[in-house]
């Protein structure tokens, strides 16, 4: 009786609450559906022990190799590790759509496609920020890492940043991926270079010009950089500048990402490979 | 089976396990690209620290090598049983004529000697770019060394197989395993500079006297016979635990009729 008395009341697709509905429950969803590491049986020795061996690894060897402190190495990757949520979840949030038969279906609705492309990164992100909190953690603990108190919100910040762009470069490897044949390969591969190009164990500055450039045009060296300072306990003046940089960077990622995901769409459509693998 | 076909056979399912490892883009990443991102991070890590001594880079080159071939091994070991599961070929090879066992064999060293390119790749990467000399100290043991090295991390790869396999998400546990046993095995630190309870768990380990055949043979004061006759008793040793699994996960899988289930 009282759901007769209460019909469904559909919701124009066109409207901003239509597309909040695909944000929201498009994103949640997303994650649980389609990143495959979303159960405690893969989250935990991928997501959790994975970071905490590479945080001692690096610690080790990178005290052992050079005269910097097993905290240096720490910092850089705690921050590093929320690439593991970043990249691979987002590659898996958007590339699964076609390997789990799901991508004709979501590309005949009429959903708002920002709001369903931007759905997908708000549980990545949060994930990120989790397993990178988990590795700070770990380094606080056995590490010596130290952050400064009166620079928390800001390191936070940059944080939060650096893993906003961390999983927009993630978006567009999701995207590359609808057309490749394994998407992990490339996720890996960002993931890889960001251990070698941003900083993460080596200082930008003591890598060869050329690996700078590409160091500057990933995710990770402006905000990691940002973290560092943060730690030390630089204020929002003196890391605000690094911090815009990052989010112009995860912006810039986004909205490729974004394009390449109509350009594949419409492409698709009009060559009849919408399905095709 | 004679020694004959029993050789035949282990040969054959290496190469084809080679050939099949080259399709994937996953193993064509592990194998022939990790390697060299790992080997420029050490190199750039050890040129900060002031190690540009032949000697040091030498080190790197090697240890970043044997990383790859750890790779390589727990991936490409780590699933192989699963791999069959998912292809439906389990069944078929568990109830051939052939010893499965033996078939195992084949699949793990495939995965180890592919991962051994690793080594050769980042030798030729040290040369190339940091101007790493080549040098054996031993040059005729340096075969008996990487023989040695082989066959431990393949036995090792068996056992890995075998057990992996009661795992539902044996890549999860692959995820997990890859940077310890980088650690604990001394590839890029020596293990003396660890925690001292690490030091057992490193004499237990393959790749830490694999590596230790390797080092020592090329630059080492003196000949690794005992690094090598090490790897030779841990490949018996795996070998005879990862054939008792093996029987065991055979056993539950018939009486459970789960042979082909995930």
């Amino acid at each position: 009786m009282t759901a007769l008395a209460a019909p469904i009341a559909p919701i124009a697709p066109g409207t901003l609450r239509s597309a909040w509905r695909v944000f929201w429950y498009g994103g949640r969803m997303s994650y649980g559906m389609l990143f495959n590491w979303a159960r405690p049986s893969i989250y935990i020795p991928t997501l959790i022990g994975g970071p905490t061996f590479q945080l001692l690894f690096f610690a080790a060897l990178g005290s052992y190799a050079t005269d910097r402190s097993p905290a240096y190495f720490a910092i850089g990757n705690a921050v590093q590790v929320s690439a593991l949520a970043g990249v691979f979840g987002m590659t898996m949030a958007i590339a699964n759509e076609r390997w789990f038969g799901t991508l004709p279906a979501i590309l005949a609705t009429p959903a708002n496609r920002v709001a369903l492309f931007a759905g997908r990164f708000m549980p990545f992100v949060l994930n990120g920020l989790l397993v990178s909190l988990y590795a700070f953690g770990l380094g606080i603990v056995f590490l010596g890492v130290r952050l400064a108190p009166g620079s928390l919100a800001v390191a936070g910040l940059a944080l939060l940043v650096t893993v906003f762009s961390c999983t927009a470069i993630g978006a567009l490897q999701g995207a590359v991926s609808l057309r490749l044949r394994d998407g992990l390969f490339g996720a890996n591969l960002v993931t890889m270079s960001i251990l070698l190009f941003c900083g993460v164990n080596i200082p930008v500055a003591e890598l060869p010009g050329w690996m700078q450039v590409i160091g500057n045009l990933l995710p990770f060296t402006h905000g990691l950089e940002a973290v560092r300072q943060a730690a030390d306990g630089a204020g929002l003046e003196q890391v605000g500048g690094l911090i815009g940089i990052e989010a112009l960077v995860g912006v810039a990622y986004a909205s490729a990402a974004f394009a390449l995901f109509v350009y594949l769409e419409r492409s698709a459509r009009a060559n009849a490979t919408l399905d095709v693998r | 089976m004679s020694a004959e076909r029993t050789l035949r056979l282990v040969w054959f399912v290496t190469w084809f396990n080679v050939r099949m490892l080259l399709a994937s883009e996953f193993f064509i990443l592990t194998t022939f690209i990790s390697p060299l991102i790992f080997a420029t991070l050490a190199f750039f890590l050890f040129q900060s620290g002031g190690g540009t001594a032949g000697q040091t880079l030498l080190y790197v080159a090697l240890g970043a090598g044997m990383m790859g071939v750890w790779s390589t091994t727990l991936f490409g070991c780590g699933g192989a049983i699963a791999w069959q599961r998912w292809e439906g070929t389990l069944e078929l090879l568990v109830n051939a004529p052939s010893r499965y066992d033996f078939i195992l064999v084949g699949q793990t060293f495939g995965a180890v000697v592919l991962g051994f390119y690793g080594i050769v790749a980042t030798l030729a990467w040290g040369v190339l770019l940091f101007g790493m000399p080549i040098q054996a100290t031993y040059p005729l043991i340096l075969p008996l060394s990487l023989a040695a090295a082989i066959i431990s991390l393949g036995s090792l790869g068996m056992l890995i197989a075998t057990t992996f396999v009661l795992y539902r998400h044996a890549n999860a546990l692959g995820n997990l395993l890859e940077y310890p046993i980088w650690l604990i095995a001394g590839l890029l630190v020596p293990v003396a500079t660890l925690p001292i309870w690490v030091r057992p768990l490193s004499w237990l380990l393959a790749p830490t006297w694999g590596m230790e055949a390797i080092r020592g043979a090329a630059t080492g004061p003196e000949p690794p016979f005992f690094a090598i006759l090490m790897c030779f008793v841990l490949a018996v040793v795996y070998y005879a635990a990862a054939r008792v699994t093996l029987v065991f996960v055979l056993a539950k899988a018939r009486r459970d009729a789960t042979l082909s289930l995930q």
